[in-house]
């Protein structure tokens, strides 16, 4: 994390929603228990903003989670002018990926979902929103930490391939999906959540984070939950 | 900055096994696509479509009886087997730490999970290997390679986005050689789904033809190993740069202007450090859809001007093959550097008189290839583009 600047933190997952600044705040019940039990069907973007945007309904988990954490970061893309946005990555790394919806999809196949069947399309449907037009990469991974996403998007910055990135840790997958079709215990979820950085390099020296925090997930709830705690 | 040198292709396809089935096939400008009677949903359908043959999938399930039903393991480790083979003496000076892995694909063994939701047998390795990431660990385990593994799912910009990760493992000096290979399967999943988007031509795709109205799928897996540039001999293929952007504009069409693309091949050409004129031939996406195409002769107009390179889509031989896209046909590029030799468009009847005049219908021999730029776009409004370099003798 040496020489990068961490502009925004957010964390969505079991614990509550929110972001660095704000700390968390705890699901209304009976979502609550609903999402405690790993059946995240009831999230929805009515819980973040009183706006609706029609896309959010069409969405499958993984393009909800990446959404909605995105949109905790409160960062306004929109006044980014547009040469800026050209150079803003999205980087997003998963272990369940799209397998919530690919089992729908199997189940039934429907053509409003099949372009979910895909882990990048939550990158796809960022992107859409907020005009981002950046590098971009998708990766699986059998961790869920988001441990390469993160050395990604340094390199990235690094490299000077990206003003700012985008990084985002999603794990969406509902239990019942899973018991629907007994899937092997291995692919299963392992829990789930959404966390997302905004990173940029460091001009100035007194900004920079020098972590020992490896992992994207560990450095979202250390900035979200610390704040909570005080 | 360190540079990256290929040192080895391998590849299954509709075209047959190996890179030589697969010039034949390109620089003879011949089609393999083959129109199968398949059941889509529970209706039985006629589908043209780039199929790895049957007596191929029977040859590697023979050899390999753990993962007979697993044809993403089998395609993949036979592609890299060749190329393997062909990168043997450089491989055996690389120890196992230094050896990485990167694997894409878009729905790796998706047949298990067709069979479990059918309630049919499937193996336990079959459905491990539904999982993207257990598929590159168990490839990576089965080709040595202790360095760091990755897996890339990103629509069908994923090969071109796994060979750019490999590059990037190399520079960051985490492995001296990395193994890159792509794999995607023709499944009832994926037919049902393009079929449902009404994206398929049922007469089999026609890149850039002004008759053009959608994609044949094609199968297989293909292979690239990618190495430090002072471990293979002189005059090397480069990888010499790559690019990625997303249109933010549409999830299942590209954008209508084509400046995504575009700026993933200046992105691309920013980093080889050479100008738009120096490129010698540009392996299209092309996939035969009416969009995709008008979209990338704007893309390609818009940085090559009127002076377009020549240009070709070889999805007339071997079918979209999604996932693996960008690793085949950047092994077909490399074929095509080390030949002089460019690919046609085989199945073009009457080029769309929007397609810049470049296009290649037949292969030609030229006297130097330099620089090759290869491209690729996909679903969520993904564009990549990679810069392929031959060394001057």
């Amino acid at each position: 994390m040496k020489n990068l600047t961490i502009h925004a933190a957010s964390y969505l997952g079991p614990e509550g929603f929110g972001n660095g600044q704000t700390g968390l705040r705890a699901w209304p019940s009976p979502l609550a228990e609903n999402l405690s039990r790993g059946e995240l069907d009831g999230l929805h973007w009515s819980l973040l903003s009183d706006s609706d945007p029609s896309r959010f309904l069409r969405m499958d988990l993984m393009c909800r989670i990446g959404f909605m954490v995105t949109e905790l970061l409160a960062v306004n893309f929109d006044a980014l002018p547009d040469a800026r946005r050209d150079r803003l990555g999205v980087c997003v790394e998963s272990f369940t990926g799209s397998l919530d919806t690919d089992i729908r999809f199997a189940q039934t196949p429907r053509p409003s979902i099949f372009a979910y069947t895909l882990p990048s399309t939550v990158i796809g449907e960022i992107c859409i929103r907020h005009r981002l037009k950046g590098p971009v990469l998708s990766l699986i991974s059998p961790d869920t930490k988001g441990a390469n996403a993160l050395a990604e998007a340094a390199e990235w910055l690094r490299a000077g391939d990206a003003e700012m990135v985008l990084c985002l840790g999603i794990e969406a997958m509902n239990v019942s999906t899973a018991k629907s079709i007994s899937l092997p215990e291995q692919l299963s979820p392992r829990g789930w959540h959404g966390t997302a950085l905004l990173l940029g390099r460091s001009e100035n020296s007194a900004r920079e984070k020098t972590s020992t925090t490896v992992t994207l997930v560990d450095e979202c709830r250390k900035l979200c939950f610390h704040r909570t705690q005080r | 900055m360190n540079k990256i040198a290929i040192a080895g292709c391998g590849v299954v396809t509709a075209a047959g096994l190996g890179m030589e089935a697969l010039q034949r096939a390109v620089f003879s400008n011949a089609s393999a696509l083959q129109r199968r009677e398949l059941l889509i949903g529970k209706t039985s359908q006629s589908v043209v479509a780039g199929f790895v043959a049957d007596e191929i999938t029977a040859q590697l399930r023979g050899a390999d009886a753990a993962h007979a039903d697993s044809r993403a393991f089998l395609f993949a480790a036979a592609a890299l087997r060749e190329a393997v083979k062909n990168a043997a003496t450089i491989l055996a000076s690389v120890p196992a730490a230094r050896r990485g892995f990167v694997l894409s694909t878009t729905k790796a063994n998706i047949e298990a999970l067709d069979k479990l939701v059918r309630q049919q047998p499937a193996s336990d390795l079959a459905q491990r290997q539904i999982q993207p990431a257990f598929l590159a660990a168990d490839l990576a385990a089965a080709f040595d390679c202790r360095g760091p593994v990755q897996c890339v799912s990103a629509a069908c910009i994923s090969g071109l986005s796994a060979l750019q990760q490999g590059a990037v493992i190399i520079r960051r000096g985490l492995a001296d050689v990395v193994l890159v290979a792509g794999v995607d399967l023709i499944s009832q999943f994926v037919l049902s789904g393009f079929n449902s988007l009404k994206s398929l031509d049922p007469e089999g795709c026609r890149p850039f033809d002004k008759s053009r109205i959608g994609l044949s799928l094609g199968e297989g897996a293909a292979a690239i190993i990618l190495a430090k540039r002072e471990l293979v001999s002189s005059p090397a293929i480069l990888l010499s740069g790559a690019g990625t952007s997303n249109d933010a504009n549409h999830l299942t069409g590209p954008s209508r202007d084509g400046s995504g693309l575009a700026l993933a091949i200046q992105r691309a050409l920013a980093k080889a450090q050479i100008t738009p004129d120096k490129i010698d031939y540009v392996n299209a996406h092309g996939t035969g859809t009416p969009y995709n195409d008008a979209m990338e002769s704007l893309a390609l107009r818009s940085v090559f001007g009127e002076r377009v390179p020549p240009f070709s889509s070889n999805k007339g031989i071997f079918g979209h093959t999604l996932g693996m896209a960008g690793v085949l046909e950047t092994a077909l590029c490399v074929a095509v550097l080390q030949n002089n030799l460019l690919p046609g468009t085989p199945r073009l009847r009457e080029r769309d008189p929007a397609v810049p005049d470049s296009l290649l219908v037949e292969p030609r021999a030229v006297a130097n290839l330099n620089y090759i730029l290869k491209i690729n776009c996909g679903f969520g409004g993904t564009n990549a583009a990679l810069v392929l370099q031959r060394e001057l003798p």
